[in-house]
């Protein structure tokens, strides 16, 4: 009877840990209580008071505090409050996914205008609730739904990384730098072969073909999003095999890249937010997701009237949602005329002069 | 393929089989006693916590190594608790092992450093490397076997105590004997409970160390999805050395080497990733298959 209990004990012990750890050890931060605090709006002498939009954040998976995703998406609410003036709250669970439906639920029927979900395992109840809510716009993040009171916010990270390979195709023929070898290979890892990672892969290989079709790209894929071992092993293969430079697309896993960078004198890229801080000097561009443009567009388009249900709302270069980083620890050690060129490779996707392939929309 | 190629896949085979080759040891250890041990992915898992955790709040790796060893033993105590005198069922009381230490680091890093789900401490270093003397001159061998971590030679030199420690130990064939003749054991007075604690603990060390040869080894850094299946593959091992620390040795390495290779296959050829990806797991499956035919085999053959 004792073991029975005792083993009752230390599995109901596990299980409760487990499910504590993604709890917030802070207090959810509070919605700003900002009106007394704001100074003077100018123009708040004749025009009528405008309808005071409300707006509510979930954040997803990691919560506030993570210093990336959920992070720069609440960066951008406070911002939209600041410039916009909307009302805003941010949602905070313990367990994002399986409350997915009751947070969803329990968002709208607080008479939100708009309410925003960082968490992509909500496409499911989403496509549930949003029907019955006909007088609230949802807007999710990297994934499209359907509904006519749903926003889609799809990422072009395809375009950003067509800068990224061209960087690379432009940094790995250099000479006069010591963590650039004499070959013209370069590397991208990522997590798992699907869509998802390869619209990154096939963006970064044709920027760097634009550049010198000569380059080779190799790619690999590690299985795995929080393995570090195993992404350096297959960063330090990749650096043996000629590659200088290697870009992560791989969660987790893509921190030993960083620090197999570090260990061989070569270069990383980043990915989805700046990362150049965490090997500095060694992760040569970060390829970031604008999250907070995002969040801050979506109430600028709810302020202005301009924000349609049922679409899909793309941000890529033209929008500022996505781009490279600002290379704080890098950009002395390249020529001047490689960002150039790079701004011009910009200017040309946002023209429309260069079509980077999008393989999830193939 | 040029010798430094060939060189550079066998330096990193050895240092990718090493954690394998920890957690394999303790493994084979309990199987001496009959103890399935599937525990051991996270017991690696407390392992390699403790070693990121102690070794940045002291400011060494040697101390996160020794805080690992203790704690992890410690938890190990408490599986072996549960096991040996509760006599609770092996497989669950594993998973429930395993579980928690996903659970309790996860929960531990938001309360102590508010990181979710990975840390990576600035100033924390990992263990040195050890050039071998003379050994570090000789062509293509010194890249192979020179300039390996530590606990890689550890590793090598445990492989051969655990053999020396099961066939030339008292205690070792105390334990043999516990676990292939339990009965006749006791009636020669040795006390079952004590060898299986003993065989248990050994196991915790072991785990501890291949814990921290993934997170402060080569890397600095704790992930709490960084075993990923490497117990099991070590439990794996185990079945395909038959309890002999050659073999499993001989058996990781195996492992190893498929990996590096199929990391280098992915790079080199157009094949989907997949198929690689899936070669050292399909190495280790037919293996086993193999060796279960031929058991059935010789057990046919005497049988007529």
């Amino acid at each position: 009877m004792f073991k029975r209990v005792a083993l009752f004990l230390i599995v109901a012990l596990s299980l409760i840990l487990a499910a504590c750890a993604q709890q917030p050890a802070s207090t959810p931060a509070p919605t700003q209580p900002a009106a007394p605090e704001q100074p003077a709006q100018p123009t708040q002498a004749e025009q009528p008071p405008a309808k005071t939009y409300k707006v509510a954040l979930i954040t997803a998976q990691g919560g506030l505090g993570d210093r990336s995703y959920n992070d720069s998406g609440y960066e951008g609410l406070k911002r939209a409050e600041k410039e916009l003036g909307v009302e805003v709250k941010v949602i905070e669970s313990a367990d994002p996914v399986g409350e997915g439906e009751q947070l969803l639920r329990s968002a709208a029927e607080s008479g939100f205008d708009l309410v925003i979900t960082l968490e992509y395992s909500h496409f499911d109840p989403l496509a549930r609730v949003a029907p019955d809510y006909p007088n609230t716009t949802f807007a999710i993040l990297n994934i499209a739904v359907e509904g006519d009171n749903v926003v889609s916010v799809i990422f072009k990270e395809h375009e950003a990384s067509f800068l990224a390979g061209a960087l690379a195709a432009m940094v790995t023929t250099m000479e006069n730098n010591e963590l650039v070898n004499p070959e013209a290979v370069i590397g991208a890892i990522g997590g798992t072969q699907s869509p998802g990672i390869d619209k990154f892969i096939v963006g970064y290989t044709e920027g760097a073909h634009y550049i010198n079709p000569e380059v080779k790209v190799l790619s690999a894929y590690s299985n795995s999003f929080g393995d570090p071992a195993k992404g350096r092993e297959l960063a330090l293969a990749m650096y043996d095999q000629g590659a200088d430079i290697v870009f992560q697309i791989a969660g987790g896993t893509g921190e030993g890249v960083f620090q197999a960078a570090e260990e061989a004198k070569r270069y990383a890229i980043g990915v989805d937010s700046d990362q150049d801080y965490i090997k500095p000097g060694f992760i040569l561009t970060s390829m970031i997701k604008r999250v907070d443009n995002a969040v801050y567009d979506l109430c600028s388009r709810l302020v202005n009237g301009a924000l349609q249900g049922g679409a899909i709302v793309e941000y890529g270069l033209k929008e500022d949602g996505v781009g490279l980083s600002p290379m704080t620890y890098t950009k002395d050690k390249l020529p001047a005329e490689f960002l150039t060129t790079v701004e011009d490779l910009k200017a040309k996707i946002i023209s429309g002069e260069i079509k980077v392939t999008d393989i999830t929309k193939q | 393929m040029n010798a430094d190629t060939l060189a550079n896949i066998l330096f990193a085979s050895l240092r990718v089989m090493t954690p394998l080759l920890l957690a394999a040891l303790a493994g084979l250890i309990s199987q001496r006693v009959n103890l399935l041990n599937i525990a051991l992915e996270g017991l690696m898992l407390f392992g390699a916590f403790f070693a990121v955790v102690f070794g940045a709040q002291f400011g060494s790796p040697w101390t996160g190594l020794l805080f690992s060893i203790l704690l992890t033993t410690l938890i190990t105590l408490i599986y072996a608790v549960a096991v040996v005198e509760l006599r609770a069922n092996l497989i669950v009381a594993g998973l429930a092992i395993n579980t928690l230490a996903v659970g309790l680091t996860s929960y531990l890093l938001v309360v102590m450093f508010n990181a979710r789900g990975a840390y990576s401490p600035a100033g924390l270093v990992s263990l040195p490397k050890l050039s071998i003397p003379l050994l570090a001159d000789a062509p293509v061998l010194g890249k192979i076997l020179s300039g390996h971590g530590v606990l890689v030679y550890l590793s090598w030199i445990l492989a051969g105590l655990t053999s020396l420690f099961l066939y030339r130990m008292p205690a070792g064939i105390h334990l043999r004997a516990v676990g292939e003749r339990p009965e006749a054991a006791e009636t020669a007075g040795i006390n079952l409970k004590a060898v299986q604690y003993l065989a248990l603990l050994l196991g915790g060390v072991l785990c501890a160390l291949a814990g921290a040869q993934l997170a402060i080894g080569d890397l600095t850094i704790f992930n709490n999805n960084m075993i990923n299946g490497r117990g099991f593959i070590a439990l794996a091992a185990v079945f395909f050395g038959a309890g002999k620390p050659g073999l499993t040795a001989v058996g990781c390495f195996v492992f190893g080497l498929f990996e590096i290779l199929q990391f280098r296959l992915q790079t080199s050829t157009s094949i989907p990733p997949q198929l690689p990806q899936m070669l050292p797991y399909l190495i280790v499956v037919l293996t086993l298959t193999g060796i279960s035919l031929q058991k059935a085999l010789r057990k046919k053959r005497i049988s007529v």
